[in-house]
């Protein structure tokens, strides 16, 4: 009998095997048919176990994905490929810039708002040192005016002076009055800018976390 | 492994700067997805310092004393970024990836060797150290916000307590992350010196567009939880000196000398020296400190306490910069002069310390809590 190397190797063929019975009347069969249908077993034999050590590997290594598969699995690093990680790295970038440029904004915003603050303190406290001085210069000239007029023919012109000094005694008070509130109506802005802002910060936050 | 031939392939992948550490980490998170979760959004800054740390190491690679120290700082350190024993591996595959594929055609199995070799050791140093550690102190201290004081538009002062106590020395920092802002973290230095009921005061300013320090100010108010890292910095109250001590403070800067003051009262032997404290602010509005620092000058008399104000010169008190009001009102004999605030700060008033004539060596520095974020 004779085969090609790369005939099916199955149970059937080999139980089925049929040799050549020997000549000049001695017993047994064929060695040469034997021993090449021996080889051929070998090699079949040789490759199915080949095949089947490597099928074991590939069923371990998947095998051990599975069990660490459990949030750490990962893939195997020579199976990263470079355009996926180009693709990956651009998308890092814009993603730096965005952030880079939300901070660049938030600093120009606040320095912006700095320097305005800054600037509304020093023209309330300019206004307010102006009103003071007005309020005490005219206070004192009211009092002058009053000393030089002593004519009790005056007394109704000093009655008149002192309701003016009176007048603006309370115009004074006013003025500090409403600077104070003035002055408090920006505190609670500032609060109340900062309130939005922490609240906005929450709800970024929420929303980070419910996506 | 060859020490010149690691340098010489590093030096090559080196001159590709950022595309380096943007293909490492690419790689890493593809490989491994769950690690992404560990870092902030913006990779800017975290690029910047693998890139750093790995030339330092790589420079240091056959300089044992100084190489180990750092490793085991930097495996200690990277435990409050929840980073475990098991992340090394995958971080090592993508290292020798990235490198091999910078490397190009020079890629060979010597170098893979060299290279597997070098990340094996330093691996082993780093998660040796967090191991050791991890039978100390936690990964990180989670903490309350116990009292939140806005004490400017700009400043805030909190106090924190830690879950668990957290062991420092005066003049030491420990970097905080906040809710508001996960993965970020930034440096504070303690205010106090150590209290029996383990509570932390930190100072913080608010950084124009800085995200971690315009939180901490404005969104950890009382109750808000915090986490903070192991403490780290070595400015320090020399005790041993007989030296009078002058502290220079720019702003929030005053927050480690406030610490090594309480230390300083607390000081057996010869006792407190004599400190000469200059608190330094643009305005009057921004000393934001000082009605507690004179009630501790009122305590302590080797205390004396100097506001200056550097832009409002009707201000009734000391006017200019803390570098002016040291040369004009400090004898510099015989003193050591600690310096903190903004590295502009520190830089002009070291600078005038040195035009006066002093010595390096009686002039301590801190100022790495002043990034930008």
């Amino acid at each position: 009998m004779t085969r090609a190397d790369s005939e099916l190797f199955t149970p059937e063929r080999v139980r089925s095997a049929a040799f050549t019975p020997t000549r000049l009347g001695r017993r047994g069969v064929d060695e040469a048919e034997v021993r090449e249908f021996c080889a051929w077993i070998s090699d079949g034999l040789g490759r199915l176990l080949n095949d089947n050590s490597m099928l074991q590997a590939e069923i371990q290594r998947l095998r051990n994905r599975l069990l660490d598969g459990k949030g750490k699995a990962g893939i195997r690093p020579e199976d990263v490929h470079v355009q996926a990680v180009s693709v990956l790295s651009r998308a890092q970038q814009t993603a730096d810039r965005c952030v880079a440029d939300a901070q660049e904004y938030s600093r120009e915003l606040a320095d912006e708002a700095r320097m305005r603050r800054d600037e509304i303190l020093r023209e309330a406290k300019v206004r307010a040192s102006m009103i003071l001085e007005e309020a005490h210069s005219s206070a004192a000239e009211a009092a002058e005016a009053a000393r030089d007029t002593p004519d009790p023919v005056a007394l109704a012109d000093q009655q008149g002076l002192q309701a003016e000094i009176a007048y603006l005694r309370t115009f004074s008070d006013v003025c500090r009055t409403h600077l104070r509130a003035y002055l408090e109506s920006l505190t609670r802005s500032i609060e109340e800018w900062e309130r939005a802002e922490r609240d906005g910060a929450r709800a970024a936050k929420d929303s980070v976390l419910h996506t | 492994m060859d020490e010149r031939r690691l340098k010489d392939s590093f030096a090559r992948v080196a001159a590709y700067g950022d595309e380096v550490a943007l293909f490492f980490y690419s790689h890493l998170f593809l490989a491994h997805p769950e690690v992404r979760a560990m870092f902030p959004v913006s990779m800017l800054a975290q690029r910047d310092k693998l890139l750093g740390a790995l030339g330092r190491i790589v420079a240091e690679v056959a300089n044992h004393d100084t190489l180990v120290p750092f490793l085991r700082g930097l495996g200690r350190d990277h435990r409050k970024f929840s980073v475990l024993a098991e992340h090394y591996p995958a971080v090592g595959a993508s290292l020798l990836a990235t490198l091999a594929h910078f490397s190009g055609t020079a890629w060979d199995e010597d170098l893979a060797r060299d290279w597997t070799e070098a990340y094996t050791a330093v691996a082993l140093v780093m998660t040796e150290a967090a191991a050791e550690d991890a039978t100390r102190n936690p990964a990180a201290w989670e903490a309350t916000v116990v009292a939140h004081e806005r004490r400017t538009a700009e400043i805030a002062v909190l106090k924190v307590l830690p879950d668990v106590p957290l062991g420092y020395l005066p003049g030491q920092s420990v970097a905080v992350e906040c809710p508001a802002r996960p993965r970020l973290w930034r440096y504070y230095s303690m205010a106090n010196a150590p209290r029996p009921d383990g509570t932390l005061d930190f100072h913080v300013r608010v950084i124009d567009g800085g995200p971690v320090s315009s939180a901490l100010a404005r969104t950890a108010l009382v109750g808000s939880r915090l986490r903070l890292g192991p403490p780290v910095g070595a400015l320090r109250l020399d005790a041993s000196s007989r030296r009078d001590v002058v502290l220079a403070a720019g702003s929030t800067g005053l927050a480690p000398f406030k610490a090594l003051v309480e230390q300083a009262a607390g000081l057996a032997g010869h006792g407190p020296p004599r400190m000469h404290l200059v608190f330094g602010a643009r305005t009057a509005a921004e000393l934001y400190d000082l009605g507690d620092l004179e009630k501790m000058a009122a305590r302590w008399p080797w205390l004396t306490v100097t506001p200056a104000v550097s832009e409002d010169h009707a201000y009734r008190g000391e006017t200019g910069t803390v570098a002016d009001v040291i040369g004009r009102q400090v004898p510099l004999a015989d003193q050591d002069v600690y310096i903190c605030g903004s590295p502009a700060m520190v830089a002009a008033t070291a600078d005038r310390l040195r035009s006066l004539g002093m010595t390096q060596d009686h002039i301590f520095v801190e100022d790495f809590g002043w990034s930008e974020s």
